[in-house]
Parts: C-alpha cells; sequence; structure tokens
C-alpha cells in the first residue's frame, strides 16, 4: 500500500511538472499569430565599441507560435521572420551600408528566422505567466545555428481591455538573446570596429489566436 | 596681418568653437542622427517596447563639415583682404 503511494504521488508530482502550463480559461491547443501591422511587435538590436553604440529596430514581425495551454513545455512550436531589409538604425546611410553585400546582404539572403525547437526549462512565475528557456534555430545571413533564448510568455484571456489591441486572446512574448556576427560570416574588417561581434537582440511581440 | 584679416580669424574661431560646443552638449555623437529610439510602457503586459522618435542629434561629422567649411571660407576671405602691394 505504502509503494502504491509513493507511486501516486510521485506520478501526481511528475505530471504537474512535465505538464507545465498556463493556469487560464483557455484550454487545449492554440495558435498565435503575430502579423501585427500596427507598429507594436518589434524586434531591436545592440551593438557597442569604443566608437559607437548602434541600436537598431524593426516593427515588421511575422509568425506563429502554437502550444497546448496546459502543457506549454511538451507542446510549444513555431516561427517567427523578420524581412532583413526592415531593419533601421535611425541614420540612413548606415541603413543602406548594413543591407549592404558586405553585411546583411538583404538581396541575397533576405529572411531573418528563429524556429523554436524544444523547451529546456519551464518556470510558472504565475497563472498566466511562463518563463522558459528555449533551444531554436535562428537563421541570418543565410546560416542557421542552434541557439538557446529565454524568454518570458504572458496570456491574456480575452476581455473589454484585450479587445481594444486585438480580437481573441493574447499572447504577449518578450525575449533577449546574443548573437556573434562572425558565427554567420557577418565579418565586415573594413568597417568592423564601428559595430561589435556579439550583438545584443531583444523581441517583444503580442499575438492572438484569431488568426488575424 | 591686416584689420579684416584678423576680424576673419576672430570670427572662424568663435564660429568653430561654438559648434563644438554644440556638439559637446548634444551628447558628443560621432555621428548626426535624425530619429532616437525611445521607450514605452506597455500598461495591459507590464512590458517596454521601443519607438522611433524624430529628433536631431548634432553629430562630430556635422561639426567637422561646418568647421571645414568655415575654415575654407575664411581662407579664402583672408587672400581677399590681403594688402595689394
Amino acid at each position: 500500500m505504502k509503494k502504491v503511494m509513493l507511486l501516486f504521488s510521485f506520478l501526481i508530482i511528475a505530471v504537474n511538472i512535465f505538464s507545465q502550463g498556463f493556469k487560464v480559461k483557455a484550454e487545449g491547443a492554440q495558435v498565435f499569430s503575430f502579423n501585427d501591422n500596427n507598429g507594436r511587435n518589434q524586434a531591436t538590436f545592440f551593438s557597442t565599441t569604443p566608437l559607437e553604440d548602434v541600436n537598431g529596430l524593426t516593427t515588421e514581425i511575422n509568425g506563429t507560435i502554437s502550444f497546448d495551454v496546459r502543457n506549454v513545455a511538451g507542446s510549444l512550436k513555431g516561427q517567427i521572420t523578420i524581412p532583413a531589409k526592415s531593419l533601421k538604425t535611425g541614420i540612413k546611410k548606415r541603413d543602406e551600408d548594413m543591407k549592404g553585400s558586405g553585411w546583411l546582404d538583404v538581396e541575397e539572403f533576405p529572411v531573418i528566422s528563429f524556429t523554436i525547437k524544444r523547451v529546456l526549462e519551464l518556470k510558472s512565475l504565475a497563472d498566466n505567466k511562463l518563463q522558459a528557456k528555449v533551444s531554436g534555430d535562428f537563421m541570418v545571413h543565410g546560416i542557421t545555428k542552434e541557439i538557446v533564448v529565454d524568454a518570458t510568455m504572458i496570456y491574456l484571456d480575452e476581455n473589454e481591455q484585450t479587445g481594444q489591441i486585438s480580437p481573441g486572446d493574447l499572447l504577449g512574448v518578450t525575449s533577449k538573446f546574443t548573437i556573434t556576427l562572425s558565427d554567420y560570416d557577418i565579418d565586415n574588417m573594413v568597417l568592423g570596429k564601428r559595430v561589435s561581434d556579439k550583438i545584443e537582440i531583444g523581441v517583444n511581440f503580442v499575438g492572438n489566436n484569431k488568426g488575424n | 596681418m591686416n584689420r579684416k584679416q584678423r576680424i576673419t580669424i576672430i570670427i572662424s574661431l568663435v564660429i568653430i568653437t561654438c559648434v563644438f560646443i554644440v556638439w559637446m552638449f548634444s551628447g558628443m555623437e560621432i555621428f548626426t542622427k535624425t530619429q532616437v529610439l525611445v521607450e514605452k510602457k506597455d500598461e495591459l503586459f507590464g512590458t517596454t517596447y521601443k519607438e522611433w522618435k524624430d529628433q536631431f542629434i548634432w553629430g562630430l561629422d556635422l561639426t567637422a563639415a561646418v568647421s571645414g567649411a568655415v575654415i575654407v571660407s575664411a581662407s579664402i576671405l583672408l587672400w581677399i583682404f590681403r594688402r595689394k602691394k
């Protein structure tokens, strides 16, 4: 009897650990689209060198993320894409250089993307807020590398406030990670000192599960 | 050096000094900017996001260009104001 109780307790704990997800009104599989035309969704990048700091931003983010609400850890899938030519740094000439063949070469490699592969760690910060360590394929300049990013996801059930932004339930995702440009064959020695090899990338986007 | 030439040099130095002071008080940026990123708060999610705001920031490149133009103009004026023998 003791062994049965012990096994039962272990199973309960295991189910709770491995089925971590949101505790919200919604249930089952949800698919969130991040095709925002209002400029709210964005990806930023930051480079710092003794010569100058470069801040960049794009608001043209597209993609979908899907998961089972009660089992995000075991079911999270999705892809986010950005048109490389949409990146801006506040200086037109610098933007042209950045998109040219010496740097991102946007004509040859028009898309930057991140494809989710698996969740490595998941922590519940609140009923509708999860912190995750996600492994995925990051592609830029035509080269794909597996990276690990820290992300925070906030699930908002549809209500009067969310309805002012978008129909349906909302999912807000924020994440920060660092990439090394030379890993992706982006290494322009002519202007090399003006841009750091390590680039901090931040993303902040909101999607809905109504597909628009 | 005649009086006109002295005045030309003094005015040129004053302009160049003013331009450098403007650059120092503008944040001593290397490159002139016409837009800056500002942080905004998303009240619904409690997160922050960034937006471009039109703002002119005087950079060292513009300072150098203005200084160069003043030096060239001053040189021309110095030659024009030279005493003809």
